[in-house]
C-alpha cells in the first residue's frame, strides 16, 4: 500500500489530538475489552467484550495511520468491521442455538464438553 | 555348495527378512496348523542357510563379511547396508537358533491368537538380526525400534497376570533409552557433515571422523548411547524393567529376551559405544566397570533373595551380563573376548534356564523355590538337564560359562586386579544361589502333590539337546568360537586399548 | 505484480472460490432428493477440490513472487502447503460421506462451507501481507465456527462452536492489536516491508521501542498460536475437537494448522530475512525463536501430559495434536532451508496419519455411538483391519520406525541439532523425551484394541463405509513412507525455501 500524503491540513490537525492520546484511549478500550472477557460469564457480553478488542485495534489503526499519513490504517478499518459483523452474525446465531437447546447462555454452565 | 553363493550374495537380507515373510503367512494362514509350519519354516530355513553359512565365514579376515550396500535415501547419505564381522556373526547365529527352538516349544502350547503369537516371533527375529547385521546408523535404530514393537505384544498379550504393566514398562525404558541415542546420532550426523560437508549415517564413514570430534562432546555422545545400551543390557540401576518383563512374558518370550533380546545392549558396546566414540568410552569405563561391577553384586544378591524362580533366573542375567559389561570395558583382547562369548554363552544357559522355569511352571503352575523338593526323583531327565544348565551358569569348568567369565576376569586382572577380585565374589555368590536352589529344588523331601509328574517329553529333550551340546562343546574346546571374534574384537580395541 | 497479470498465479484459489459459489447457489435453486443428494454434492465439492489441486500443480513459475502488490506470496512452500490442505479437505469430504454426525438436511451447505475453508488455508499459507493475513484468518476461523457446531443432535456440538467463536474472537483481537502497534511502530504492512523497516529503524535501539516491538510480536503470536492449538493458546482445541462432527475434526487437526505454520514461517522469514539462508546468524530475530523455542516446550510437554489423563479418544488426539504442534515449532525454530523443509515433511506425514487416526475414530462412533476408549475394548478381534489401521496411525503419531511419523520426527529433530549449539539440541532432548512420553498414552489405546478384551456384547464394527476404508487406505502410506521415504526426502528439498 502505498503512503498518500493529503493536504496540510493532517499536520495540524494532529496538534489538536496528540497521538498518545489517542493510544491510550485504544490502550483502555483493550485492557477493558480483555478483563471483561475473562470477568463476564454470559456469552452475549463475552461476545461483546471481543467488539471492544477489535474496536480499540480499529481506534489504534486510525491514529496511527494518521501518524504515518498513509491509507491504509484507513482501509483496514473497514475490513475489520465488515469481519466483526460476521464474527457477531456467527457467535450470535451459535448463542441462540445453544439457548433453545439448554435454556442458558452462562459459559461456566455449559459443561456437556468435559474441560 | 557354498550358502552364500547360492543366495546371490544376498544372505543377510534372507536371513534377516525370511522370518518377517514367513511371519505375514502366519498371520494369514486359515488354522494354526499351518501357522505351526510357516513358523517353522520361517525359522528353520534360516537357520539352516546360517548353519550352511558357517564354513563361508572367513574368521581370519578383517572387516565386514557378505556386505550389501543399496542406496536408501541418497540426499541424506542414509543405504540399506547389511554386513557380519565375528562380533555380530555368533549373534545372529544364536537368535537363528534360540527362535528356532522357542517356536518348537511353543507349538501346541498356546491357545489363543495362535496365529499372531508365531507371527510376532518371525517379526521379532527379523528386527533381532538387523540389529545385528544393520551398518548404516539409521537402519541399525530402525531395527534397534522394529523389536520393541513385538515383544511388546508377546508379553502384553501371552504373558503371566501382570503383562499389560511389565510390556508397558520394557517398551517405555527402552524408548526412552533409544530417544537419547536418536539425538546423539543425529548430533554425530551433524558432525560428520560439518567434517566434510557432506551426509551420512554409515558406520564406517563415522568411525573415520572420530578423532575430528572434540574428547569432551564424545563423552557426551558416548553416554546418550551408553544409557540407552545400558538398558537394554542390562546394567545396574537400569535393570528394573528386567525382573518384571522376563517374570510376565510367557516362556519362549523370556527365552528370546534373555537370550537375544539383552545382548543387543551389550553388542552395541562394541560396535558403536567403542568404535565411535573411543575417547568418550575411554573416559567414562572407571563408570562402566563399576555399573559391571554393581551389577554382578547386587544381582547376585538380589537373586539369592528371590524365592520365585523366574525371578532369581532374572535377576541372575543381571548379574551375569554385568561379567558382559565388565569384560568390554576392561579393554582388553581377553576381557572382549570373554564379553563376546559370555554373550552367547548367556543366551544358551539362561535361555535353557527360563525353558526349565517353563516347564515345571507348566505342570505344576507353580513357580516358588520352596513348592518343590525331591524333583530329582519324580524327573530324573528333567533335573539332570537342569542340574547341567545350573552348572554351565555357575561356571563349572569343563562347561560354557567357565570359558567367558574366566577371560572376563583375566581381562579385568589385566586392567586392574581389584577390578577382578570384586568380579571373582560374584562367581562365588552364583554358586551360592544357584546351588541352594538346586537343592532346594530337586533334592530334599518331595513335595507330597508333585507325585505323577511327567518327565521331560521327546520334544522338549530335542530342544535342550542342541543347547545342552553347545554349552559342552564350548566349554570343552572353546578354541573356535574364540579365533571367530579376535579379529574384529582387535579392531573394536584399537582406538580404545591403554 | 499487478493485479491482471496476478491472476493466473491463483487459479486454484479462483476454482474453489467458484466451487463454493455454486454449492451455495445450487442448493438454494435445486433440491434433488434421495442419490443425488447423497453423491451429487460431495462429488461436486471433489470435483472443485480437484481442480484446484491441478491447477495448483499446473501453475505457472514466476520470477516475481509477489502478486496482488504483495498481499499474495508464492513459493514452494506455500505451493506445498496449500496442497495439503486441498487434499485434507478433500479428505474430509470423504469422511463425511454418510457420517451421522452431520444433519442430512444440510449436507451442501457443509461441503460449501469446506470448499470456503479449503480457499481460506489457500490465501492464509501464501499471505505476504498483514491485511491478507488476516482476512484468511478470518475466513477459515468462520467457517470453521459454523462446521465445528455443524452437529445438531444434543447440543454437544453448538456448545462447542460457541467456546470456539469467543476463543478465536478474543484471539483475533489480540492479533489485530499487536499488528496495528507493529503498524504504528514501522509504518508499513507488507511483511516484506516490514522486514525492511525492521533492519533500518531506530526504534529497535531504545529501550521503549524493543518492549513495543516484543509486545507486538507476543500479541501475533497469539492469534497465529491460536490457528495451530499452540499452549496457551490451545483451551480451545480439546473442547471443539471433541464436540464437533469428526469428518471435520479431521480437517481441523491438520489444514488449518498447515496454513497457520506457513503464516508462522512466513511471517519469521519476512521480518528476518536472514532466518531463511541462515538460522545460526539470525541474532537479530533473537526474541522470536526465543519465544517460538518456549512456545515449542511447552506446547508439546503440556499437550503429551494431558493427553495421558484422556479417556474420549478424540480429546486425546486432540491434547496429540497440540503436542504435535509443538513438535512442528521445533522446525520453525531451526530455519534456515531445512527447518521449513522438515516442517513441510511432518505436514505431510501429519496429514496421513492424524487424519487416518480420526477417520478410525469416525468409523468406530459409527457403530458404537461413542468415542470413549472403552468402546476400542477388543477392537483387535471385532475388527482386524481397523484395529491394525489404528495401530499403524498410532505408532505413527508416537515417532516409531518403521512408520512415517518416525521419518517426520527424525526432519524436525535433525534441522533442529544441524543448526544450533547447546539451546537447539536441549530442545531436540525435550522433543525426544516427549515423543517418549506421548508412548504412554498411545499404548492405552494399543493396549485397549488389542489387550484388553471387551465386556459384554459390544456392537459389532462394520467396515463398509467411506470412514473405515479411508482409514485402511491411508494407513498403507504410513507404512510405506516409513520404508520408502524418498518422496518425503523431495518434498523437504521442493517446500525448503520461502521468499
Amino acid at each position: 500500500m502505498q503512503q498518500h500524503r493529503t493536504g496540510p491540513a493532517w499536520g495540524q490537525e494532529e496538534k489538536l489530538i496528540p497521538l498518545s492520546h489517542t493510544i491510550l484511549l485504544s490502550a483502555v478500550l483493550f485492557a477493558v475489552g480483555t478483563v471483561g472477557f475473562l470477568v463476564r460469564r454470559s456469552a452475549v457480553m463475552m461476545l461483546v467484550c471481543v467488539e471492544i478488542m477489535l474496536n480499540a485495534a480499529n481506534i489504534a489503526f486510525i491514529a496511527f495511520a494518521r501518524h504515518h499519513l498513509s491509507m491504509a490504517g484507513h482501509i483496514w478499518v473497514f475490513v475489520v468491521i465488515t469481519v466483526a459483523a460476521g464474527e457477531a452474525a456467527i457467535g450470535l446465531a451459535l448463542i441462540v442455538a445453544l439457548a433453545r437447546e439448554r435454556g442458558t447462555i452462562q459459559v461456566d454452565e455449559l459443561r456437556s464438553l468435559k474441560g | 555348495m557354498d550358502a552364500v553363493v547360492l543366495t546371490g550374495g544376498r544372505l543377510l537380507t534372507l536371513l534377516v527378512f525370511m522370518p518377517s515373510v514367513a511371519g505375514a503367512l502366519c498371520a494369514l494362514s486359515r488354522s494354526s496348523r499351518a501357522a505351526a509350519v510357516w513358523a517353522l519354516l520361517g525359522s528353520g530355513v534360516p537357520l539352516i542357510l546360517g548353519a550352511a553359512a558357517v564354513c563361508g565365514f572367513d574368521a581370519s579376515a578383517a572387516g565386514f563379511q557378505w556386505v550389501e550396500r543399496v542406496d536408501w535415501i541418497p540426499s541424506l547419505g542414509i543405504s540399506y547396508h547389511m554386513g557380519v564381522d565375528g562380533v555380530s556373526w555368533p549373534l545372529v547365529l544364536l537368535t537363528l537358533l534360540l527362535t528356532f527352538l522357542s517356536l518348537v516349544y511353543s507349538i501346541g502350547r498356546i491357545q489363543n491368537a495362535t496365529r499372531l503369537y508365531y507371527a510376532s516371533f518371525l517379526w521379532l527375529e527379523t528386527g533381532l538380526m538387523g540389529v545385528f547385521c544393520a551398518l548404516d546408523m539409521i537402519l541399525f535404530f530402525v531395527f534397534w525400534e522394529w523389536v520393541l514393537i513385538p515383544m511388546y505384544f508377546i508379553i502384553g498379550y501371552w504373558g503371566g497376570a501382570r503383562r499389560i504393566y511389565a510390556a508397558l514398562k520394557f517398551f517405555l525404558y527402552t524408548m526412552l533409552g533409544s530417544a537419547f541415542m536418536l539425538v546423539a546420532l543425529l548430533v554425530t550426523a551433524h558432525l560428520y557433515h560439518q567434517a566434510t560437508g557432506a551426509w551420512s549415517f554409515d558406520w564406517a564413514d563415522w568411525v573415520a571422523i572420530r578423532d575430528t570430534i572434540d574428547p569432551n562432546l564424545q563423552l557426551w555422545l558416548f553416554s546418550a548411547f551408553a544409557f540407552s545400551f545400558a538398558i537394554k543390557v542390562p546394567a545396574w540401576p537400569f535393570h528394573t524393567w528386567l525382573p518384571d518383563a522376563h517374570t510376565e512374558a510367557p516362556t519362549a518370550g523370556s527365552v528370546i529376551l534373555a537370550g537375544v533380546l539383552l545382548k543387543m545392549g551389550a553388542y552395541g558396546f562394541l560396535r558403536f559405544g567403542l568404535p565411535l566414540f573411543p575417547e568418550g568410552a575411554v573416559q567414562a569405563a572407571p563408570v562402566m566397570v563399576g555399573l559391571g561391577l554393581a551389577g554382578i553384586l547386587l544381582g547376585a544378591a538380589a537373586s539369592y533373595v528371590q524365592t520365585d524362580l523366574k525371578k532369581l533366573v532374572a535377576y541372575s542375567s543381571v548379574s551375569h551380563m554385568g561379567f558382559v559389561v565388565l569384560g568390554i570395558f576392561s579393554f582388553t583382547l581377553e576381557g572382549a573376548a570373554g564379553a563376546t562369548i559370555q554373550m552367547v554363552n548367556h543366551g544358551l544357559s539362561t535361555g535353557a534356564l527360563f525353558l526349565m522355569v517353563g516347564i515345571i511352571y507348566e505342570r505344576t503352575h507353580k513357580r516358588g523355590v520352596t513348592d518343590f523338593g525331591g524333583l530329582a526323583k519324580t524327573m530324573p531327565l528333567y533335573a539332570t538337564v537342569s542340574v547341567i544348565l545350573v552348572l554351565s551358569s555357575v561356571g563349572l569348568p569343563g562347561l560354557n560359562g567357565f570359558v567367558g567369565e574366566f577371560l572376563v576376569i583375566a581381562g579385568a586382572m589385566k586392567a586392574r586386579p581389584l577390578y577382578a577380585f570384586v568380579s571373582a565374589l560374584g562367581v562365588i555368590l552364583a554358586a551360592v544361589y544357584l546351588l541352594s536352589m538346586v537343592r532346594k529344588v530337586f533334592w530334599g523331601e518331595a513335595n507330597a502333590n508333585l507325585h505323577g509328574l511327567s518327565d521331560l517329553t521327546w520334544r522338549e529333550t530335542a530342544v535342550f539337546l542342541p543347547l545342552l551340546l553347545f554349552i559342552v562343546v564350548i566349554g570343552v574346546y572353546p578354541a573356535p568360537f574364540l579365533e571367530v571374534s579376535e579379529g574384529a574384537l582387535k579392531a573394536i580395541l584399537e582406538g580404545v586399548a591403554p | 505484480m499487478p493485479t491482471l497479470e496476478s491472476l493466473p498465479h491463483v487459479l486454484p484459489e479462483v476454482a474453489l472460490a467458484v466451487t463454493a459459489a455454486a454449492l451455495f447457489v445450487l442448493e438454494a435453486l435445486w433440491q434433488p432428493r434421495g442419490r443425488a443428494r447423497r453423491v451429487g454434492f460431495p462429488l461436486l465439492a471433489l470435483g472443485g477440490l480437484l481442480a484446484a489441486l491441478l491447477f495448483l500443480v499446473a501453475s505457472p513459475s514466476s520470477a516475481e513472487p509477489r502478486f496482488f502488490g504483495g498481499l499474495l506470496t508464492q513459493d514452494p512452500f506455500s505451493t506445498f502447503v496449500r496442497g495439503v490442505a486441498i487434499v485434507a479437505t478433500a479428505l474430509a469430504v470423504g469422511l463425511a460421506l454418510g457420517s451421522p454426525s452431520l444433519p442430512s438436511n444440510r449436507r451442501v451447505e457443509y461441503h460449501g462451507l469446506l470448499v470456503l475453508l479449503a480457499l481460506g488455508m489457500c490465501l492464509l499459507s501464501s499471505a505476504g501481507h498483514l491485511l491478507m493475513i488476516y482476512v484468511a484468518i478470518e475466513i477459515v476461523s468462520l467457517t470453521s465456527y459454523l462446521l465445528a457446531g455443524f452437529d445438531d443432535r444434543g447440543g454437544r456440538s453448538a456448545e462447542a462452536g460457541l467456546k470456539y467463536v469467543l476463543f478465536g474472537g478474543v484471539a483475533s483481537g489480540v492479533m489485530l492489536f499487536g499488528f496495528s502497534l507493529l503498524f504504528g511502530l514501522f509504518g508499513d504492512l507488507s511483511l516484506s516491508g516490514l522486514g525492511q523497516a525492521l533492519a533500518h529503524s531506530t526504534t529497535l535501539s531504545t529501550g521503549a521501542g524493543r518492549w513495543a516491538t516484543l509486545l507486538a510480536l507476543v500479541f501475533v503470536l497469539a492469534g497465529l498460536g491460536f490457528k495451530i492449538a499452540a499452549v496457551p493458546f490451545h483451551m480451545w482445541c480439546p473442547d471443539v475437537y471433541e464436540g464437533a462432527p469428526t469428518p471435520f475434526t479431521a480437517l481441523l487437526s491438520v489444514g488449518p494448522k498447515a496454513a497457520g505454520f506457513a503464516v508462522l514461517l512466513r511471517f519469521g522469514t519476512g521480518l528476518w530475512p536472514e532466518l531463511a539462508t541462515d538460522a545460526a546468524a539470525a541474532t537479530s530475530a533473537l526474541p522470536w525463536l526465543l519465544l517460538l523455542g518456549v512456545m515449542s516446550t511447552v506446547t508439546m510437554t503440556v499437550g503429551n501430559l494431558a493427553a495421558i489423563w484422556q479417556d474420549n479418544l478424540k480429546r486425546l488426539l486432540a491434547y496429540s495434536s497440540i503436542a504435535h504442534a509443538g513438535y512442528m515449532l521445533m522446525g520453525v525454530v531451526a530455519g534456515g532451508r531445512e527447518g521449513p523443509g522438515a516442517v513441510a515433511v511432518y505436514l505431510a506425514v501429519y496429514l496421513i496419519m492424524n487424519i487416518g487416526a480420526f477417520a478410525v475414530v469416525s468409523a468406530v462412533d459409527r457403530s458404537a455411538h461413542s468415542e470413549d476408549i472403552g468402546v476400542y475394548h477388543g477392537l483387535g478381534r471385532r475388527a482386524p483391519l481397523l484395529a491394525l489401521a489404528m495401530a499403524v496411525f498410532l505408532l505413527s503419531l508416537t515417532g516409531l520406525p518403521p512408520t512415517a511419523g518416525f521419518v517426520g520426527k527424525l526432519y524436525l529433530f535433525a534441522s533442529l541439532i544441524h543448526h544450533g549449539g547447546f539451546w537447539y539440541v536441549l530442545l531436540a532432548v525435550v522433543g525426544v523425551l516427549n515423543s517418549v512420553v506421548s508412548l504412554y498414552f498411545y499404548a492405552r489405546v494399543l493396549r485397549a484394541m488389542f489387550l484388553e478384551s471387551a465386556a459384554g456384547e459390544p456392537a459389532p464394527v462394520s467396515l463398509a463405509n467411506s470412514a473405515a476404508a479411508l482409514a485402511v487406505v491411508l494407513a498403507v502410506p504410513t507404512l510405506a513412507l516409513g520404508i520408502f521415504w524418498q518422496p518425503l526426502a523431495a518434498i523437504a528439498n521442493f517446500s525448503g525455501s520461502l521468499f
